[in-house]
């Protein structure tokens, strides 16, 4: 919409942007993330070519050996996704972990006369967000171009499959991810797979009406911050401060909103194997290696962070916590499993509990 | 005016910025805490946080204020900030009139979630898209008047008005807190705290940072 502002000037500006190796603009040159795209040693390329070719033997033609690797050593596997998959074979291996491919082998022609043929009502919400989604990224930048044209598609063509979920703000951050991995239509299937749970649990409690399934993470990351980070936790608590101020984008977006594009998909390989549980493990690494700098005051140590300076850490954390190499490992050591499904039925009981209360009031639940 | 670091003040009023998706809330919050405008500003997913302290009526407000995404749905988790919120933002776009058909429905969210004497103030943003203006400022006008609410044109692009906006609501705030506590001798309400005089990190945060992330 603001774009529309620069146009009506007729302006047309075109200069090469410097852009890093994911297609992300450059804020500037003197930025910490430049270091990131510094080239290679002679040895990491090597180390990498290694790794790659790894990997290509383990998924096949096409993805045609996958399935019996997985099955024959799934070890294997957990352990080189959590080293990052190569970007090369990102896109393919995503729809092989998802179960995304085979929903695409299963229903062909649906995405097409989703796109074509139906008419969704959440269009002018989808449009309107178009322009919003990844707006430093060189590939959603242009407008009309095919980067907007194909997540707007996605987007379309998901509202009319699930009318009950339709359209809702975040879901764009998840389908322009996956467009910048692979094809509109495997982006398609991979949201169907992870909104309708092909291989973990249904998502779409993310975005449906009332958002139940932020509410309950919400609800679970707030325990796990007490119980494994105590003392933050009561910080916390006497600030006032409750996840839904800073991790409710984690869980909407799964970390595609606004961490760093590098971490974001390191993440979201782990996330695509293992489910939603690298989320929480993900927050409370990052809580925990931040501790010190969210309970005080750097210069009078003694202090507590108050309210707004804690709040403003929490959305900007510094680069060096955000580092892929040091956050992941942290976070695959945490444990949260068997925490999180208690959690769930605790959350779920209280919930039943305040239906039946409202309920005896004689009032609709909300 | 001597600037006082930001801890120091005498007032701290929490305010909302709320309306449709899409109508700017976000960047009359940057145009007012930072003076900064972005052109490629992302959606607002959840709520969105920031401060900023400033003389009003001869006295030091700090204004909290949480932006809020404008989607519907995103109510399930926004709504819980207008409790203790003692100001509203009500923002529509000019250029958009069913982003002002809606805000009835923002004021039946108010009523259901906020506190009964929350002060109102209706926004109509984007002045600047002149040739586009589908609403016009008479009928914006008779409703808040109708509906006994303060209301102001801004354009957070261009600074217009976007100061004066904050200046007045944050105003009228002032005016019936103080005179709450002329006409009773008990406390201010808990949400408004007294300022503290203790001062923590004097240093100036006033860091200039680019508007968009990387991301």
């Amino acid at each position: 919409m603001e774009k529309k502002r620069a146009e009506d000037h007729e302006v047309e500006i075109a200069p090469p942007v410097k852009v890093d190796k994911f297609g992300f603009v450059k804020p500037d040159q003197n930025s910490p993330e430049a270091g990131l795209t510094r080239s290679k040693s002679a040895f990491e390329f090597e180390r990498e070519e290694r790794r790659i070719r790894k990997w290509r033997r383990m998924i096949g033609v096409g993805g045609s050996d996958w399935k019996h690797y997985v099955r024959r050593k799934p070890h294997v596997v957990k352990r080189r996704i959590r080293k990052g998959i190569p970007d090369c074979l990102r896109g393919l291996v995503w729809q092989l972990i998802s179960g995304s491919r085979d929903l695409l082998l299963m229903n062909p022609g649906v995405y097409e006369q989703l796109v074509i043929y139906e008419t969704s009502a959440s269009e002018l919400d989808i449009i309107r967000d178009i322009s919003r989604t990844f707006p430093s990224h060189v590939f959603f930048q242009q407008r009309h171009g095919p980067g907007q044209r194909s997540l707007y598609n996605v987007l379309k063509a998901y509202s009319v499959f699930d009318r009950d979920v339709g359209y809702v703000q975040g879901m764009g951050f998840v389908a322009g991810l996956l467009l910048l991995y692979m094809s509109e239509e495997d982006a398609f299937w991979l949201l169907v797979a992870l909104l309708k749970g092909a291989v973990h649990a249904p998502m779409e409690g993310l975005y449906l009406a009332g958002l139940p399934l932020v509410q309950q993470y919400l609800f679970q990351f707030e325990n796990l911050v007490k119980e494994q980070l105590p003392k933050l936790g009561e910080h916390f608590a006497q600030e006032m401060i409750n996840p839904s101020m800073y991790a409710s984008q984690w869980f909407i977006t799964v970390f595609a909103y606004s961490f760093p594009f590098h971490l974001a998909i390191r993440v979201w390989d782990v996330f695509l194997y293992e489910g939603v549980k690298i989320v929480f493990k993900v927050g409370l690494a990052l809580l925990k290696c931040c501790q010190d700098n969210l309970l005080y005051n750097i210069l009078l140590q003694q202090v507590k962070l108050p309210f707004e300076k804690l709040i403003h850490a929490l959305r900007n954390f510094p680069d060096d916590a955000l580092n892929p190499d040091s956050l992941l490992p942290m976070a695959y050591s945490t444990k949260v499993s068997r925490r999180l499904e208690e959690l769930r039925q605790e959350y779920e009981k209280q919930n039943r509990k305040k239906d039946e209360s409202i309920g005896k009031q004689g009032e609709q639940p909300p | 005016m001597a600037r006082r670091p930001d801890e120091e003040y005498d007032y701290l009023f929490k305010v909302v910025l709320i309306g449709d998706s899409g109508v700017g809330k976000s960047n009359l919050l940057s145009r007012f805490t930072r003076n900064e405008f972005c052109l490629e500003s992302k959606s607002t997913i959840g709520v969105e946080f920031a401060t900023r302290t400033l003389q009003v009526e001869g006295r030091t407000i700090k204004a909290q204020i949480w932006d809020t995404a404008g989607q519907e749905r995103y109510r399930a988790i926004t709504s819980a900030y207008y409790r203790g919120a003692l100001g509203a933002l009500l923002v529509y776009d000019v250029t958009k009139p069913t982003t002002f058909e809606n805000v009835s429905r923002w004021l039946k969210e108010l009523r259901d979630h906020a506190d009964a004497n929350i002060v109102i103030m209706l926004i109509g943003n984007k002045t600047d898209l002149k040739h586009l203006r589908a609403v016009a400022t008479e009928d914006a006008q008779g409703f808040a008047e109708k509906e006994g609410l303060s209301f102001i044109e801004t354009s957070a692009l261009e600074a217009t008005n976007v100061e004066k906006a904050f200046q007045t609501i944050l105003g009228e705030i002032y005016r019936i807190i103080s005179k709450k506590s002329l006409s009773s001798d008990e406390p201010a309400p808990a949400s408004i705290k007294e300022g503290k005089t203790l001062v923590v990190g004097t240093q100036e945060t006033n860091i200039k940072k680019p508007c968009c992330s990387s991301s």
